[in-house]
């Protein structure tokens, strides 16, 4: 069988399986775009690259040329970019191939893709519950086998939680590990395209694809790709911290034991496990939800039907044209969030909510800092206070939502490479496991997962 | 920290965005707990400090300015709700139109 001719089946049976799985709601793209496509791009794709004939599915906030970009929101609807992102060109040159967008909250606000515009997506075990988001619709076909690999983006956890609570691993490289060029801006000192995959390899394979210099984004650091490292036989010698304010009193009892199980495994593969204090913990949360709307309320300032997108008209002047754009364009919680940001960076308000949010993210990097710089290579941590919550169970009260981000915003809000990884079940739902490492010191979080992911009984009842 | 149906109405209009009025006090509401709960970072003292944290590369690596070719796919026309001669059409400037004709 030919290179091509072997590309055109991984393409045919991708869609097939994208197409059996529509109930999950997971991919915007209509299947018959989709399957049209693969088949285009199986046919042009490189032989040669490294991720020849696989199939990865999008988060609709990275920009593509074959689908439309809506980042999940009616101001974009059927919005076509004119350049894709310099993720998707790597793919491409590698000869993968892009498998549609999928779901997601809108402009990647949420916690749970129930704020995408055009409806939720389901769970892949239990379709009353969330998949997590915002990247929910690439990690729940990621999930069902649809596709290997999918691409995510996180602004405070959209790729790790999502993952725990599917069952999949999920990836956030280091700030400035991978180009952002292309990727829809929502909080520019936060946002980092991440991976999510069936096993380590899969997801770090796409990773290192992704990864390494790109003269268009400014904050991509000047960095060969990340080199894959090999599965070790042992943790000896790795010391990995547990924080003691990741595992509060009414953390999730199954997560609890989950957790335990992983660190008994951990310890069983040689590494030295500690616990550590990263005392500013408490205040991640109401520091990230002062950060991030306030960056996003900038960002989304282009949105005003002028340029692209819809125009949402009947408007007899220029402001009343953005107002009432913007207004039916943008759902209830990116305007929630918009207006927060306003609020926060407001004559009277600058100095009691964002400067001091810098000043606690700067307090919350010191802590990582004190961490490393005692001999601790890598953090563990439950990714998620809970296994997937019930949809609807969090919209009345959007701080509640926003607490299902406890653990994991904290890496965005410190620029760190931080993963989950399936590590057992509660009740037939999946746990994820958190790893954070050094900045850029990826290779040495994925050494740790390549072990734990073999040892531990991800599939089983903890 | 409670935020009134008309401070969001001012914000709102800052942030250049429409407020349906049967929304506004759900959305006030909604304000007012957000704001109430990133309020505990005030508990930390201010004179408790670190580096700041600055996102990305020490310094940032200028482009060498020089012209390069179009990297778009296509061009605006195809992207704009309303494009006439090379402009996007907007309708009028209304505070500026009611000054000129005031004149």
């Amino acid at each position: 069988v030919s290179d091509a001719a072997e590309a055109l089946a991984s393409a045919k049976a991708a869609a097939d399986r994208l197409s059996k799985v529509s109930r999950l709601h997971a991919l915007l793209t209509p299947i018959k775009d989709v399957r049209k496509s693969l088949t285009q791009q199986a046919a042009a794709a490189h032989p040669s690259g490294v991720l020849y004939g696989m199939p990865v599915a999008v988060k609709d906030n990275i920009c593509t040329l074959e689908f439309t970009t809506t980042c999940g929101s009616k101001i974009l609807e059927g919005y076509r970019s004119p350049y894709e992102a310099t993720a998707i060109s790597k793919l491409k040159a590698a000869g993968a191939l892009i498998a549609g967008k999928t779901n997601c909250d809108e402009f990647a606000m949420g916690s749970s893709t129930e704020h995408s515009a055009y409806g939720r997506t389901f769970h892949p075990i239990d379709k009353t519950r969330v998949p997590g988001g915002s990247s929910g619709g690439s990690a729940a076909l990621v999930a069902v086998g649809a596709v290997p690999a999918a691409l995510g983006s996180e602004t405070g956890g959209s790729v790790r939680q999502p993952a725990a609570f599917c069952g999949v691993v999920g990836i956030k490289p280091t700030y400035g590990r991978v180009s952002r060029s292309g990727l829809v801006a929502f909080g520019s000192s936060l946002d980092q395209i991440g991976v999510f995959g069936r096993s380590v390899h899969d997801a770090a394979r796409v990773l290192s694809v992704i990864s390494g210099r790109d003269t268009r984004d400014a904050t991509c650091e000047d960095r060969d790709p990340l080199r894959l490292p090999t599965v070790p036989e042992s943790l000896q010698g790795f010391v990995i911290g547990v924080p003691k304010e990741y595992f509060p009193a009414d953390l999730d009892p199954g997560v609890r034991r989950a957790c335990d199980r992983a660190i008994r495994i951990l310890r069983e593969l040689g590494a030295v496990v500690r616990e550590v204090s990263l005392p500013h913990t408490p205040y991640a949360v109401p520091c990230y939800y002062v950060i991030a709307p306030a960056e996003a309320s900038s960002n989304l300032a282009r949105y005003d039907g002028v340029r692209f997108g819809p125009r949402f008209d009947g408007s007899t002047d220029l402001h009343s044209l953005y107002r009432t754009t913007r207004g039916e364009g943008f759902g209830a919680e990116v305007r929630r969030r918009i207006l927060v940001g306003t609020y926060v960076l407001s004559s009277g308000y600058y100095d009691a909510y964002y400067r001091k949010a810098q000043q606690v993210r700067a307090l919350l990097a010191q802590d990582f800092r004190n961490v490393f710089d005692r001999g601790v290579d890598l953090l563990f941590t439950p990714t998620t206070p809970t296994p997937a919550f019930k949809a609807g169970e969090k919209l009345a009260d959007p701080v509640q939502m926003y607490l299902s981000d406890i653990f994991v915003c904290t890496a965005n809000l410190t620029g760190l490479p931080a993963m989950s990884l399936p590590i057992g079940k509660v009740k037939g739902l999946p746990v994820g496991g958190q790893l954070i490492g050094k900045a850029f010191l990826e290779d040495e979080m994925l050494e740790a997962a390549y072990a734990l992911e073999r040892a531990v009984p991800a599939t089983e009842e903890a | 920290m409670s935020v009134t149906p008309d401070e969001v109405l001012r914000i709102a209009r800052l942030a250049e965005l429409e407020v349906d009025g049967e929304a506004l006090p759900t959305v006030a509401e909604h304000m007012s707990r957000i704001l109430d709960y990133v309020a505990q970072l005030s508990r930390v003292p201010a004179g408790e400090s670190a580096q700041p944290f600055l996102s990305g590369p020490d310094a940032i690596r200028a482009r060498p300015d020089e012209v390069r070719p179009w990297p778009l796919a296509f061009g605006p026309k195809e992207m704009a709700p309303a494009f006439r001669d090379g402009f996007f059409v907007v309708p009028r400037l209304g505070a500026f139109d009611e000054a000129e004709e005031g004149r």
